[in-house]
């Protein structure tokens, strides 16, 4: 009975009413549209730097990373690319001979990292070759082909098949250069694959860097679900000479963001439920305040405080019973169509890009983003109703009775 | 068997600068199957006097008891349940729960006494015949006319058969008419029931109606006629 009377109580004034509901469906689906775009780009953001750059996790000699010196390299390097493919958490491994130097164009002249790469096994780990915007993957020119980013041409005001010459420090300590031709121009949402790196064949680096076919880098690829931890300990068990990282050690202002970002929905949610609660409060008081005299009765023909406090307590959790399924379904349809046909963000994207982002837009929603936000509804409606039930219960029946 | 006995009831209200005795030694006995009306000029504290018998106000001194408990001292809390238990009560103003219809108004102290579904729902068709408006069970309050819904409050402060039914000024918001029929149908229920009811009223009509007519000036009793 007290839930139906409740219940019958919210549409007694029903503009007032509305409006509640009404702001309540607008703070769901604000908090699910705001978190799902954020994680959209983070998502596509992160995805684009780990997939296509710095994959779970990469072998180093521990020297390497202080001056990126070319005779830090890995002891056996290829040997152990070739042993961890075989392990059960790895899907595929790659080699990189790392170099950092200059890359010259007749134009231009700038800072690069020359990337000497396993052109099969760099496709399996980082799928390079889907980042080809312009030319190809290494066909096409017999000669020291060389990959460079979208920004790195603009910045050298060159284009495919142009010629450019890069110059490095080698084993010796003596400036060496070649000469390579661009066969394929990369284009992604992360800086450095835009701007930095240049991408030759092992063999060509090989010829002129005094290494020989030695590694900087070994990148592993885990198959999915896998925890990088356990490689860590399976490969440092096996290698103590060589330090391997994850992408969270890589690129900690990645995982920064990551828990920065998943922090996020709390802190929109506690923004936008705190509005609400307010205009609960002001609603669920207004609500007690009219019907004092009726409330008043109700005591006085002997309604104990607590069904009266479960009474308002109640109808308040039936304004938010019946807007949150609302708010959840306007936001699951919103993120829904979204994320299959994207948010085209290319008028904007040239701010975006320069951070990193890329121009097309996919929302994303965990499934448990629903029911968090579902029981944070019902959290924010019952601290709204606690002060305006406990002034309610509160109220002396004689008083009541005489209020017009 | 007496339902209601006060002893020396004092009532002083301090809340305002200078305290007001509205009620200066009040001695009664109300008994079961009484029909009494109590009178008085405006301002000498029968509705103060119907609170404190109702437990829903404490006297200053004195003593109450109703249905031979003690209830002077009794918290607000206990109270509550008390009077569900033992008191019915009909406002001047109706009062009637808006979003229910008629029956269930009946039926709601029924319900928080925690009757079942049979009991309740035979009680209310029961009252609303006896009070002529069975027509009007599912209808809201709000559609019944001020004489009706009078009578559907007096059916809920029936239905559960108290010791004792108080109105403060049942009818003071009636027109003659009504007044007169809500009064028969009162006393009707005061012969059929043996219920006892405690009634306030200006109503010269009213009062002829009364067994019993306890007059009160300036807080006292002055004159206490059975008929
Ligand atoms: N809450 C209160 N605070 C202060 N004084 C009060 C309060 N309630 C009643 N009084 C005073 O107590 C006295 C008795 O009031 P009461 O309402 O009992 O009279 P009444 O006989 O019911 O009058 P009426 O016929 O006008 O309803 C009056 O002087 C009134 O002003
Ligand atoms: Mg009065």
């Amino acid at each position: 009975m007290i839930i139906k009377i409740a219940w019958k109580n919210i549409w007694r004034s029903r503009a007032r009413s509305f409006v509640v509901i009404g702001s309540i469906v607008l703070g769901v689906w604000a908090l699910l549209v705001a978190t799902g775009f954020m994680n959209g780009f983070m998502v596509s953001y992160m995805a684009d730097i780990i997939n296509h750059d710095i994959s779970n996790a990469q072998v180093h000699n521990p020297e390497f990373k202080k001056d990126f010196d070319i005779t830090f390299y890995i002891s056996n390097g290829a040997k152990k690319a070739a042993e961890l493919r075989n392990w059960p958490e790895v899907k595929a491994t790659t080699t990189r001979t790392i170099i950092n130097g200059m890359i010259a164009s007749p134009k231009k002249a700038t800072g690069v990292q020359i990337r000497g790469i396993d052109i099969e096994n760099e496709v399996k780990v980082t799928q390079l070759d889907s980042l080809i915007k312009e030319g190809t993957y290494f066909t096409g020119i017999k000669r020291n082909p060389i990959i460079i980013g979208s920004k790195l041409v603009e910045e050298l005001k060159v284009k495919v098949r142009s010629k450019v010459v890069v110059t490095f420090t080698n084993s010796d300590g003596m400036i060496t250069s070649g000469a390579f031709r661009i066969v394929g121009i990369v284009k992604s949402s992360s800086i450095k694959i835009n701007e930095l790196y240049a991408f030759v064949r092992q063999e060509d680096l090989a010829k002129i860097s005094g290494i020989g076919n030695q590694v900087h880098e070994i990148g592993i690829l885990t198959k999915p679900q896998v925890d990088e931890a356990t490689i860590i300990t399976k490969y440092e068990g096996l290698h103590k000479e060589d330090k391997i990282e994850t992408w969270k050690e890589i690129a900690p202002e990645l995982a920064f963001m990551q828990s920065m970002y998943s922090q996020m929905l709390y802190v929109l949610m506690v923004i936008i439920m705190s509005a609400l609660v307010f205009g609960i409060i002001n609603t669920m008081l207004m609500a007690v305040l009219e019907r004092f005299r009726e409330l008043g009765m109700l005591m006085a023909v002997g309604m104990n405080r607590i069904k009266v406090y479960l009474m308002i307590l109640i109808e308040t959790v039936f304004l938010g019973a019946v807007a949150a399924p609302l708010g959840l379904l306007i936001g699951w349809l919103t993120i829904s169509y979204y994320s299959n046909t994207g948010v085209d963000l290319t008028n904007y994207s040239e701010g975006l890009e320069s951070f990193g982002y890329s121009s097309i837009l996919y929302p994303y929603l965990d499934d448990n983003v629903y029911v968090i936000v579902t029981i944070s509804v019902f959290v924010t409606a019952i601290i709204g109703a606690l002060y305006p039930a406990w002034k309610a219960v509160r109220l002396n029946p004689v008083e009541a009775l005489h209020k017009l | 068997m007496s339902v209601i006995k006060a002893e020396n009831v004092q009532k002083t209200y301090n809340e305002t600068k200078v305290p007001v005795h509205a009620l200066n030694g009040v001695n009664l006995t109300i008994e079961k199957g009484e029909f009494t009306a109590i009178v008085g000029p405006s301002g000498c504290g029968k509705t103060t006097l119907l609170n404190i018998l109702g437990g829903l106000d404490h006297p200053t001194e004195g003593r109450v008891e109703v249905a031979d408990t003690n209830i002077t001292d009794m918290s607000d809390g206990n109270l509550i349940d008390f009077r569900l238990q033992n008191i019915g009560f009909v406002f001047q103003a109706y009062n009637l729960i808006p979003v229910l219809t008629n029956k269930e108004n009946i039926e709601f102290i029924m319900l928080l006494q925690k009757q079942d579904k049979k009991t309740r729902d035979d009680r209310a068709m029961e009252l609303l015949n006896q009070m002529g408006i069975a027509d009007k069970a599912d209808q809201r309050p709000s559609e019944l006319s001020g004489g009706q819904q009078q009578r559907v409050a007096v059916a809920r402060a029936l239905a559960s058969k108290p010791k004792v039914i108080l109105a403060d000024e049942p009818t003071a918001n009636l027109d003659s008419k009504s007044t007169a029929t809500l009064l028969d149908i009162m006393a009707k229920m005061n012969a059929e029931e043996n219920a006892t009811f405690v009634f306030s009223t200006h109503d010269q009509r009213v009062i002829d109606k009364a067994k019993r007519i306890i007059t009160l000036e300036d807080g006292v009793v002055i004159s206490d006629v059975t008929r």
